[in-house]
């Protein structure tokens, strides 16, 4: 069982912020790389490829960041577990991020790969970047929230 | 009054440090930024590398992306100074804070370096049979200045002032001869 007191995380005064730059890392990796199928969805970038194609080359990327992310978070979890459990605004985060990896996964693939209208495109673009920055806005609110609750 | 105590009494820097709400938002978008702006320069470096969207050329690559990061760039660095701007007294005495500075110097320092030979020169670097080693030490200095941004701006919230923590190191002292 990991207790706050017994974890080696906790041992050091740095390993906290470093999980917490490989986590920033991770992230950008992951959510910019979705983001970049979602901007070629909307329209706005990279138009000399499809969507589909460029999902497929950044498919292996987004998946290596949310490896990192996914590695990184639950560690960083572990060196406060009462503190992010109880904590509404980490509750709200994992809610958006289950809901924003199943969506990416089910969705939003089905819809980059196999190219789909405009209107549903932009459309789920919108849902995926909406999913996303919620689940930076939560992860943020977590040092914020006891000023709120 | 020194200048960091200036900036931040600003009218609206003061409202913005004043406000429990702005200041995490700000930060969201600054991080949200990082993420698709950042994800765009990782992605930039990696092809550089030969790691990721080989199948596109270079100037494909880099040219798609550029009016973004641009965009992006802008977004981040007002949302950078007005956040640093609002609490310039604290950011101006926090050493993580000028490593980040510096980085970002440097940043602009290796941008100027390598323009005319990478980022300006990718039609050439693409009838190349490989990619030349100028490129991808142009783009491993650009993942590790990243990095380093990356890092840098975490650790600005961590650093605590001298007298911050003499100040709690006080009141802690002060509480243990509390009598019970």
């Amino acid at each position: 069982m990991f207790l706050a007191d017994a974890n080696p995380l906790n041992a050091s005064e740095l390993i906290f912020p470093a999980l917490e730059c490989i986590h920033i890392a991770g992230f950008a990796l992951s959510v910019g790389t979705i983001a970049i199928v979602d901007f070629r969805l909307l329209g706005l970038g990279m138009r000399h490829q499809t969507a589909a194609e460029i999902a497929k080359d950044l498919g292996p990327w987004t998946l290596f960041g949310l490896a990192i992310m996914l590695f990184s978070g639950p560690l960083l979890f572990s060196s406060d577990p009462d503190m992010y459990y109880l904590n509404r605004s980490f509750q709200v985060k994992m809610v958006l991020l289950a809901l924003a990896i199943v969506f990416n996964y089910t969705i939003r693939r089905k819809t980059a790969l196999s190219g789909a209208s405009p209107l549903r495109s932009r459309l789920v673009a919108c849902i995926s970047i909406a999913l996303w920055v919620g689940v930076v806005f939560g992860g943020i609110f977590i040092a914020f929230v006891g000023q709120f609750v | 009054m020194s200048i960091s105590e200036t900036i931040q009494s600003i009218g609206f820097m003061t409202d913005l440090r004043e406000s429990a709400l702005v200041f995490p938002i700000m930060l969201t978008t600054h991080l949200s930024c990082i993420a698709v702006f950042g994800g765009m320069i990782l992605m930039t470096d990696l092809r550089l590398l030969g790691l990721a969207m080989t199948g596109r050329s270079v100037t494909d690559v880099v040219g798609q992306f550029r009016i973004w990061k641009r965009v992006g760039f802008c977004i981040m660095v007002t949302m950078g100074a007005m956040l640093a701007g609002s609490e310039a007294v604290k950011y101006s005495a926090n050493p993580f804070f000028w490593g980040k500075m510096t980085l970002l110097v440097l940043m602009g320092v290796h941008a100027l370096v390598f323009r005319g030979s990478v980022y300006n020169n990718t039609a050439e670097i693409d009838r190349l049979p490989a990619i030349p080693t100028r490129a991808k030490v142009a783009a491993s200095l650009s993942l590790a200045l990243w990095f380093g941004l990356v890092c840098m701006g975490r650790l600005i919230g961590y650093y605590e002032a001298p007298q911050e923590k003499a100040a709690v190191s006080q009141q802690v002292t002060v509480a243990a001869h509390v009598p019970r």
